[in-house]
């Protein structure tokens, strides 16, 4: 099946390259004079696209089982396909959660079919509770390297510290969203000027800070592989740098909305915007950026939650948290690209999610992710691909559209 | 100007100073309706409202339907408690299923912040906030604000501190936002743990002091300890809150001037505010009460105009 792409500008984290052809072939993307290969299949003119090896997705759900109205993992699957993503972990949080043999049996047969490569986060411990550790060494027997409760904080810090311990042996990673949840308690968004203003329960940074500084010291304790995710204050930032400056074996990522809105687009009450972490100041905005340009932050997720129309569509205090992020995933990289540049974006999302889950660079690349960040559409129920449409940019015209993904051998056009 | 900048009264944030000072000239003159043999006026004839009450109330309750009854408007009550309203579809539908009777304005008092807001989207009457969590409750603010006025001749200018439970507290808020619009300096004064952490930025003075704040003021507004909002402990108890957070006419002896006292009821007397204090020629919390009737019509009436 070989193909050619002509003119494609490719990005990697140093730069964006210049035009040039590239060739799809045998399960891998080569620079054509690279390959000795002189008929095509296909040609195919992208001199107006860009791309990049295909993009990894640390953080997303589905509804199914027990929520299938919100996802479904065959949905999820396309979305993520179409949203440019290669690889995707896939939070535990289902209802029941995925938390044994059989379940991770049903996600793999579930998505057989997948173009994305799915990676299951299998939960830590039982029903995502906090509390007693599920079978994680038979777990890992199915190929299950990455564990956490997915949307649920690990606030027990002993139970933390014997996870990092635990997981040692066959150098699982361990993902936690770090917040006490006593320091969020009743809150609604962030704490600070608006929340004041509005009158609602806010959410202190502290309520981050000092979980992370504690999971810090115990990953400090124990060694192990502690990844850090969707960090939203100043001060936990400041944290992960320090600990990576003292060499600790921890890691970080922040949700792509994070970066793309704060606390005072909730001045209209409108639920689409409650998610947790919740959407902080200006001034924790400009740290994430820091963090992400010095490389504390080394992952950009989706943290792709979706919530049925009736889960939102309520008072403010009543809604579920939580907000879509994958088709919409794009578009909000276009629009933080003048600030931050492609190169240091698609670091965020290809290499520096990679050493996270612990794969190595290679040299040639088995996935490309092809996509035009000019193309104007419209974000609106017949296009949204997701069973749920709780994003504020419903109804929008969008701009940056995925064109193709190859992934697995295979080569779709969207 | 004669109209209301606004369809809804969502929140004093959201209206101008000269919508507040139409709504005072539009109630000095139902005042004087209401001090008529005959108190009723036809402003509001063919104006069904609907008052929809989620959260248990009295006097705001019974405010609104003699304000809406002295207008001639015609009035159906919804009174619900918040335990049986566990969703939004529940408020969505509670609404729509009064609306379809035709109704053309709702009073709505809700336990979540932002609730009318929600219901401003989803539905065409007008709405006024009755009180919505611990976010605003705009026509008690008007009518504190227009006592004072009355009281002092002018809110401009004037020192007011709102005393007690800030953070649970829906008046403090629109009372800030209503005497900041009109010119006035506020202090928020109470145990730490009751005022929000960034109150400061809302430009008021912050005391924890109640004798200070006492001394510094021309208007005390004492705000009442809402137990029933408190969902973890704020304060040892009730005995310590009132030795050293509540307002007692001793206390008032010691200043070199006159205050005004008020407070927005129901009071806790003997919590923050001793009775010999609420009912002393310092108060003018019966005023309060008369205003708010001429208020709620000024405001219904206003808002009908720009239907």
């Amino acid at each position: 099946m070989p193909i050619l792409l002509r003119s494609l500008r490719f990005i990697d984290s140093e730069k964006t390259h210049s035009p040039k052809d590239y060739v799809i072939v045998d399960h891998q993307v080569l620079p054509r004079e690279n390959s000795n290969i002189d008929s095509f299949d296909e040609e195919i003119d992208c001199s107006n696209f860009l791309a990049s090896e295909g993009w990894v997705d640390l953080r997303c759900a589905s509804g199914e089982p027990g929520e299938e109205q919100r996802e479904t993992i065959e949905s999820l699957g396309e979305l993520l396909a179409n949203s440019g993503f290669a690889k995707a972990v896939v939070m535990p949080n289902a209802k029941p959660v995925f938390q044994n043999k059989n379940d991770v049996q049903f996600f793999l047969s579930k998505t057989a079919n997948w173009l994305t490569e799915p990676i299951l986060q299998a939960a830590l411990t039982k029903d995502a509770l906090g509390e007693d550790f599920t079978d994680i060494l038979d777990l890992n027997q199915q190929g299950i390297n990455v564990f956490g409760d997915g949307v649920s904080p690990l606030s027990n810090p002993d139970r933390l510290m014997k996870a990092l311990q635990y997981l040692k042996k066959f150098d699982g990673i361990l993902f936690d969203q770090s917040y006490d949840p006593m320091l969020a308690i009743f809150g609604q968004m962030h704490e600070g000027i608006v929340s004041t203003r509005l009158g609602m329960k806010g959410i202190p940074n502290l309520a981050e800070d000092v979980c992370v500084q504690r999971n810090v010291e115990i990953c400090k304790y124990t060694g192990g592989r502690l990844h850090f995710q969707t960090l939203s204050s100043a001060a936990s930032i400041n944290s992960i740098r320090k600990a990576k400056s003292e060499g600790l074996s921890v890691t970080a990522d922040v949700s792509l909305y994070q970066l793309l809105f704060t606390d005072e687009d909730l001045v209209s009450f409108d639920t689409n915007y409650k998610v947790v972490p919740p959407f902080r100041s200006k001034e924790d905005r400009t740290a994430l950026i820091e963090g992400l340009k010095d490389g504390t932050i080394d992952a950009i997720v989706s943290n792709h939650q979706p919530m049925e129309f009736d889960a939102k569509h309520m008072e403010f205090d009543l809604a579920q948290p939580g907000m879509i992020g994958l088709q919409t995933f794009l578009p909000g990289m276009v629009k933080l690209s003048e600030e931050l540049g492609w190169p240091l974006l698609i670091s965020k999302i290809t290499s520096g999610p990679k050493s996270v889950l612990g794969l190595e660079p290679t040299a040639s690349f088995g996935s490309l992710t092809i996509f035009d960040p000019k193309e104007q559409w419209a974000y609106n129920k017949k296009s949204n691909l997701s069973l749920s449409a709780n994003h504020p940019w419903i109804g929008s015209q969008l701009q940056g559209k995925v064109k193709m993904i190859f992934n697995k051998g295979k080569l779709a056009k969207f | 100007m004669s109209q209301l900048s606004s369809r809804h009264l969502l929140g004093i944030k959201d209206i101008t100073s000269d919508d507040i000072q139409l709504i005072f000239e539009t109630a000095d003159n139902f005042k004087e309706v209401l001090n008529r043999p005959i108190k009723k006026v036809p402003s509001l004839r063919d104006i069904t409202i609907a008052n929809i009450f989620f959260e248990n109330s009295t006097r705001t309750k019974l405010s609104f339907e003699l304000a809406e009854k002295r207008l001639s408007a015609d009035v159906v009550n919804f009174s619900s408690s918040n335990s049986s309203v566990k969703k939004g579809e529940t408020l969505i539908d509670t609404v729509n299923n009064i609306l379809s009777m035709k109704v053309d304005m709702v009073v709505m008092r809700h336990s979540s912040p932002g609730a009318p807001h929600f219901l401003s989207r989803n539905i065409k009457a007008n709405i006024v906030n009755a009180g919505d969590g611990t976010h605003e409750h705009p026509t008690q603010a008007l009518l504190d604000a227009f006592s004072i006025r009355e009281k002092l001749g002018d809110v401009a200018g004037k020192k007011v501190a709102i005393i007690g439970d800030i953070l649970h507290s829906r008046v403090a808020l629109s009372n800030i936002f209503c005497l900041q619009k009109l010119g006035a300096e506020v202090m928020v004064c109470g145990p730490v743990t009751l005022l929000p952490k960034h109150i400061d930025s809302l430009g008021v003075i912050v005391e924890h002091d109640v004798q200070c704040a006492l001394a510094w003021c021309d208007v005390a507004n004492i705000l009442r300890i809402q137990l029933e909002r408190q969902q973890i402990k704020y304060f040892p108890s009730l005995r310590e809150y009132s030795l050293y957070y509540g307002v007692n006419k001793k206390m008032l002896d010691t200043l070199d001037k006159e205050i005004v006292i008020m407070h927005p009821g129901p009071i806790n007397r003997g919590v923050e505010l001793n009775s010999d204090v609420a009912d002393s020629e310092h108060s003018i919390i019966l005023h309060q009460v008369e205003n708010g009737v001429a208020i709620r019509m000024a405001v219904l009436y206003l808002l009908a105009g720009v239907r």
